[in-house]
């Protein structure tokens, strides 16, 4: 599909600059996913965190750098375009079809798969086990945590090389955001990069692989999670010392 | 009054009237889950419907109901033709602005009916139909056949919705527009095909109400607001729902004589729908909030 070299990083976000109507709110963003990594996006309210991930999907308009995914330049792309090149994101609320079924929510992630999609189901289903058990409920009755399982099961169901989180553990007990985390490890580990925006910080850092900070729309620090949790300023700003 | 009058007086003419409300108000209740706003020109494609069918009945004199799968594929592609040039021009204003422009378009097909096929009343066939005596039930053929008829077609697009990659599709659509698109749902195609299936579904309601009364150009508009309150009784979004509102519109109007003047008897849908906007504005089967 796309130029899969091992050395060609999976996310590339040059300079960018985007925001809604007029206002830019992201100025000159640099974010990197190489493959196979976790990278999370962490700062303050309104430093412009799911603003960078959603202009990686093409939900707002970007107005100067470049957003490249896997070597293809897709900046300025459609959402539906994006998704047909092996980019799924997951929003941070309504994002299951909560009057269809756990099976049907899956199968409307594979919508634009041709042909079969069981051995997509299959990977989906050992990922989250509670999903196999329950994939006869409507996904509107699930509970949080599976919930969470059903939206981000229908994004793995396009095998995408890059996979966008906004908030995932948002509004969950600290048993799910565990699991949630886990399950996030494993999905890196079956070769998706994944980049997600996450309000929890500390836990956000200990589980990535590496992390960027953002503030008021900028680029403040970038490095591993530990070193970042090691930081004594990304502490004190962010982490409440 | 016995037991067999009131069925066969109210109660049976109530369900093949509910019947009718019933096609038309499973359309009304997709464009209003899918697409979000209420359809004015429905009753009015519908009228169009019937009289296609009439064209087709008089120009090659096949009976009414061979011609009914020609009139309904006739108005899906009127119905798609008009979402093309009007709708979808405005899908990213204001609803209401859909909303009467629907109505403008009501006009417009009411016109064009009046142009094409006059003013004057109409029948797919001359002459009186007897009931046919049932155990004392009295029922016409057209009757049964109209009430069957509604089950059949409602049942195909039941199975479509629930089993289909395209009919789940526009269930996806209507529970969350925006995830159906980040999951790569095309919004154009889903939109035609909803209203394919819903010119199809006004062309059998209007023609089941022509041939079971008789055809006029008004017709379909004086159907508008039973339909519509069908559609919100049962459920904004919620096809079963329409079904049942429109058969419970269909025996209320006509029982409703039995306790007022009959001139009444179109306000009843009135009733019912401020009733049901008062105490349970989801609907019986808990549609969705407008």
């Amino acid at each position: 599909m796309t130029n899969t070299s091992k050395t060609t990083p999976t996310l590339v976000m040059k300079d960018v600059r985007a925001g809604y109507g007029d206002a830019d709110i992201l100025h000159d963003i640099n974010i990197k996913v190489a493959r196979r990594e976790i990278v999370s996006i962490i700062g303050p309210n309104g430093a412009g965190k799911s603003t960078a991930m959603k202009a990686v999907f093409g939900l707002l308009n970007v107005r100067g750098g470049s957003i490249t995914v896997a070597g293809q330049d897709m900046t300025g792309w459609k959402p539906n375009k994006i998704v047909q090149n092996g980019v799924c994101y997951v929003p941070q609320v309504n994002n299951v079809f909560r009057e269809m079924t756990v099976l049907e929510n899956l199968e409307m992630g594979a919508f634009l798969r041709k042909g079969d999609f069981t051995a997509a189901l299959d990977r989906v289903f050992s990922l989250f086990p509670d999903l196999r058990e329950r994939r006869s409920a409507m996904a509107g009755s699930l509970s949080g945590g599976q919930r969470q399982m059903v939206a981000m099961g229908r994004a793995l169901m396009l095998d995408p090389v890059l996979l966008l989180l906004d908030e995932p553990t948002a509004g969950l007990s600290p048993k799910y955001m565990e699991q949630i985390f886990e399950i996030t490890r494993s999905v890196r580990d079956t070769d998706v990069s994944i980049l997600l925006v996450e309000q929890h910080a500390k836990q956000a850092l200990t589980f990535s692989d590496r992390a960027y900070v953002l503030a008021a729309g900028q680029n403040r620090h970038e490095g591993t999670g530990e070193g970042l949790l090691a930081d004594r300023e990304v502490a004190e700003m962010f982490l409440g010392g | 009054m016995t037991l067999l009058e009131l069925m066969n007086f109210y109660v049976i003419p109530g369900l093949v009237l509910g019947s009718i409300y019933a096609v038309g108000a499973v359309g009304i209740t997709l464009v209003f889950g899918i697409l979000r706003f209420a359809h004015l020109a429905h009753g009015d494609l519908a009228t169009f419907g019937a009289f296609a069918a009439l064209a087709v009945v008089t120009a090659s004199g096949i009976s009414p109901w061979a011609a009914l799968p020609i009139a309904m594929a006739l108005c899906a592609l009127i119905a798609i033709g008009i979402d093309k040039v009007f709708y979808d021009y405005l899908t990213d204003r204001p609803k209401i602005i859909t909303v009467m422009a629907s109505l403008g378009i009501a006009l417009m097909l009411r016109a064009v009916i009046q142009v094409i096929w006059g003013v004057d009343t109409e029948t797919y066939s001359r002459g009186l139909v007897r009931p046919e005596n049932y155990w004392g039930l009295r029922l016409r053929d057209r009757e049964i056949f109209t009430m069957l008829a509604m089950f059949a077609i409602v049942g195909v697009l039941w199975v479509f919705l629930q089993k289909t990659k395209w009919g789940k599709a526009m269930r996806a659509m209507s529970d969350n527009p925006d995830l159906a698109l980040l999951s790569g749902v095309d919004n154009r195609r889903t939109t035609m095909l909803t209203w394919a299936i819903v010119g199809a579904l006004c062309a059998a309601s209007g023609f089941f109400l022509g041939l079971n009364t008789e055809l006029k150009a008004l017709m379909g508009w004086t159907m508008l607001l039973p339909m519509f309150a069908a559609a919100i009784l049962g459920g904004v979004g919620r096809v079963e729902g329409a079904v049942l509102g429109g058969l419970v519109v269909g025996v209320a109007e006509e029982l409703s004589v039995l306790v007022l003047p009959s001139e009444y008897k179109a306000a009843m849908a009135f009733v019912i729908l401020l009733l049901i906007l008062l105490v349970r504005p989801t609907g019986l089967l808990k549609g969705k909030l407008l």
